[in-house]
């Protein structure tokens, strides 16, 4: 199980790491923008589970999203924001979640629950 | 699309606040996992000794807050909790960091550790019980 954490905000970040990583009791990467993360992903391939912020430098969330489902349209993409209408374009992109902010850590067990241990997502 | 999170009409960006009670429900959380016996494993041993030192160092810097601005009316207090709160959750984190540590804490100890808790609980709003979360069994 790989899991990828990316957002510009390292108070934010760090805090998802951390409640995701002490959920699966395995290594969480973090990454600070969507290029840094594509990178590593095209260097060490393609993680189960990527958690990304909408708003990144250098590629969106949403560009990441169409990047990763491209490649591989089994891993899990969760896009999160502050803003309303960034909603509809998460959900036209493909995304399998849209985690509207601010959240906290019981949302974040749901999303273990339903993406790690159930093992499914609600596309379709 | 499966959609978590606040509503629309509440939707705003994470604040510092937001973080520090966030990361002292899930240090409740890993707290009330260790007293039902639950498994530790590396990664949540590193998970537990960085949130609870998080935690503890915002209740320090947000306790001396208080007693600063204790005369100053035009200071806006969101969280709104007393000095003894936040020595129970500073109590909390030394608890934490003890079992993260691998200290076996004798019952007296999880007795303590148990109270504290409640007392935490007490003063904060969560309602996720440890028991739903099936996944912390297994490391």
């Amino acid at each position: 199980m790989k899991i990828v954490v990316v957002d510009a905000d390292p108070i934010v970040r760090d805090f998802v790491v951390g409640t995701l990583m002490y959920s699966v009791n395995r290594e969480v990467l973090p990454f600070e923008n969507g290029l840094d993360a594509w990178l590593y992903i095209e260097d060490y391939g393609m993680p189960d589970i990527i958690v990304a912020d909408v708003n990144l430098e250098d590629l969106s969330g949403t560009e990441l999203l169409g990047k990763a489902k491209a490649l591989n349209q089994g891993t899990v993409v969760i896009l999160y924001s502050d803003l309303p209408e960034k909603e509809a374009m998460v959900r036209e992109a493909g995304a399998d979640a849209f985690l509207a902010k601010p959240f906290g850590v019981s949302e974040l067990f749901n999303l273990v629950q339903r993406f790690v241990v159930d093992g499914r997502s609600s596309n379709g | 699309m499966i959609r978590i999170g606040a509503e629309p009409s509440k939707m705003r960006e994470i604040d510092l606040d937001d973080v520090f009670l966030s990361r002292l429900q899930l240090l409740i959380v890993m707290s009330k996992a260790y007293l039902s016996g639950y498994p530790l494993g590396r990664h949540r041993i590193n998970c537990i000794l960085e949130n609870a030192n998080h935690v503890k160092l915002e209740a320090v810097g947000l306790e001396e807050d208080l007693e600063w601005f204790k005369d100053d009316t035009s200071f806006n207090d969101t969280l709104g909790f007393d000095s003894a709160f936040y020595q129970r959750v500073k109590l909390l984190s030394v608890m934490a960091e003890a079992i993260a540590k691998g200290y076996d804490l004798e019952n007296h100890k999880k007795e303590a550790l148990e109270k504290n808790l409640n007392a935490v609980c007490e003063s904060i709003t969560f309602t996720k019980q440890v028991s739903d979360m099936q996944f912390l069994k297994v490391a």
